[in-house]
């Protein structure tokens, strides 16, 4: 049985959300460089900007894909867009400066096969899989650079495996455990990417179907993720690089998440200012 | 045209043209392998495969409910395919992995009875609301007889549903899945561990001991990583939902076997690739 959702039309077109998506993620991951330059950890936060904008994107892929009716379930698609995404993210860290354009071109190629393999092998037949596949293994592999950009600071192989432990305050020793890959941090990037697209389309379908507050959705998802990576950055990167980092994810998700609850406060038929817990009368 | 009028026509035919291309492009991979690392790599490369099919193969086996389980108007666990294959996969790599001391043989095995555990506790647990909680009995919608106890099913189902609940043989089908998902999943950790600790110090020049947790951590995310591209393709295979290995969806699995091996193929590729290049 396949569960039916209605497509509605409107909004901005998909090509031109791809486009953007696409280019902001790539310009906001090669901003973070420099960091290189100035020596400096304080444009990590460039990262942060990165996932949004790879999340936003995705999160529309997953909306036209999902308007098709797969039967799993919204979350497979964000599953499989990380589950093939962190192959690619992790073998492109090992080409330096030009890791994001080749976890871009792996990625493509790795959704290329997958969605051929659903939409033939596997008798989907859904006319936008084998592209949407595509994007999404694009956006796992973008927003998980995204997060190691903003915890580590860097994208490059060498940077995520390898931190450093101060003995007694003074002595500093290289260790490879206190580190983005080799302290297991992406497997939590790996969720908190993988909750932040595959919940805005979940939470917003239906007949009440806004592209614009299922976006702004994506976007409060995206800065509450890069909230609990920018806490995480505090143990890798400089205190002040991580304090820009989360002020900048607090301002984004109080603003986005203020804008949410007006977009949805726009599209509901009614509805009541409840406080969370109500006042008890008589004390 | 619109996606209305595009229904996915998802049915149990086989194309024969993509099955071959599946082959023709897994035997490519292989190749590429051979190639790049000719000894370690390929061999690793093999396990991950065998790996990957024992996933998308054991996912069959569970008993998916998804939404219309939840409402008590399908047979099996309420949720998706590609959370509950997740959830059997990690407890059987978690289990695993802790083992992977002890040998391969050994490290498969728990990693099986992991995932089989797993599934136990949750079948159990899923008929445990299904009858004490929402009231109603185990039937199945897709066969007249349950084919491991032989009990009928047809008085038990309430009309208007495809069964509900979930069956003796549902049950079986879960752990039987849970074990094949848990010891794929294991397995491919296992490969990569083995293959990450014999090439990275060279590679990343530093001793053995430095970099286990970098082949820790990277073997496991890889492994993570394949199990959910394999169980969201097998997913995709089922279209949603399935009674277990008695139900006529169960005969579409020679096409995630292809699938699941080529993607294997592919990710374990790019797995080698990175302490080859």
């Amino acid at each position: 049985m396949t569960v039916k959702v209605e497509v509605i039309e409107g909004g901005v077109p998909h090509p031109k959300i791809l486009v953007a998506g696409l280019v902001c993620t790539l310009v906001c991951l090669y901003l973070s460089y420099l960091n290189v330059y100035t020596n400096t950890a304080y444009f990590s936060f460039f990262g942060g900007l990165a996932v949004i904008a790879a999340l936003i994107w995705g999160s529309n892929t997953i909306k036209v894909l999902c308007s098709y009716g797969i039967g799993t379930g919204v979350p497979s698609a964000g599953m499989i867009a990380f589950g093939s995404g962190v192959i690619a993210m992790l073998l492109a860290t090992k080409f330096g400066i030009a890791a994001p354009i080749v976890a871009l071109v792996l990625a493509a190629v790795i959704g290329l096969i997958l969605g051929y393999l659903a939409n033939d092998v596997l008798n989907m037949k859904i006319p936008v899989m084998i592209q949407s596949l595509t994007e999404l293994a694009v956006v796992g592999a973008l927003t998980l650079m995204g997060f190691a950009v903003l915890i580590t600071g860097s994208f490059t192989f060498t940077g995520l495996t390898t931190g450093s432990v101060t003995l007694f305050g003074a002595l500093s020793m290289p260790s490879y455990q206190v580190s983005f890959i080799g302290g297991g941090l992406t497997a939590v990037a790996f969720l908190l990417g993988a909750i932040a697209i595959q919940h805005p389309f979940n939470a917003c379908l239906g007949p009440g179907w806004k592209q614009d507050r299922m976006l702004m959705l994506t976007a409060e998802c995206g800065f509450l993720s890069m909230i609990v990576a920018a806490v995480m950055s505090f143990a890798l990167i400089g205190t002040g690089a991580a304090i820009i980092s989360l002020v900048i994810a607090l301002a984004g998700w109080l603003y986005t998440y203020c804008e949410y609850i007006k977009l949805s406060k726009r599209d509901a038929y009614a509805w009541l200012d409840s406080k969370p817990i109500p006042d008890v009368e008589g004390h | 045209m619109t996606a209305i009028a595009a229904k996915p026509a998802a049915g149990s035919a086989i194309n024969t043209t993509a099955m071959v291309v599946g082959v023709v492009l897994l035997i490519i991979l292989l190749g590429i392998a051979y190639v790049v690392s000719p000894g370690l790599g390929l061999m690793a490369l093999i396990g991950v495969i065998i790996g990957g099919v024992l996933i998308g193969f054991g996912v069959h086996f569970v008993p998916v409910g998804g939404a219309p389980a939840a409402m008590g108007q399908a047979p099996g666990i309420a949720t998706g395919v590609a959370m509950l294959a997740a959830g059997a996969g990690l407890a059987g790599l978690f289990g695993g992995a802790w083992a992977a001391d002890q040998g391969l043989v050994i490290a498969v095995i728990t990693g099986g009875v992991g995932g089989g555990m797993m599934m136990a506790i949750t079948c159990m647990m899923v008929n445990f609301v299904y009858v004490f909680g929402m009231g109603i009995p185990a039937a199945s919608g897709k066969v007249a007889k349950d084919p491991i106890t032989g009990d009928t099913q047809p008085e038990y189902k309430s009309q208007g549903t495809e069964g509900h609940g979930l069956p003796f043989v549902s049950f079986v089908g879960g752990v039987i899945g849970g074990v094949l998902g848990g010891a794929g999943g294991t397995l491919i950790y296992l490969e990569l561990l083995g293959l990450y600790k014999a090439t990275l110090p060279t590679v990343m020049n530093a001793s053995a001991a430095q970099v286990l947790p970098i082949a820790i951590s990277v073997a496991g995310t890889f492994a993570i990583g394949m199990f959910l591209v394999n169980a969201v393709l097998t997913a995709y295979n089922i279209t949603g939902t399935i009674e277990g290995p008695h139900d006529p969806k169960f005969k579409r699995w020679p096409r995630a076997i292809v699938a699941s091996a080529v993607a294997s193929a592919l990710c374990g590729l790019v797995a080698i690739l990175i302490v080859t290049i």
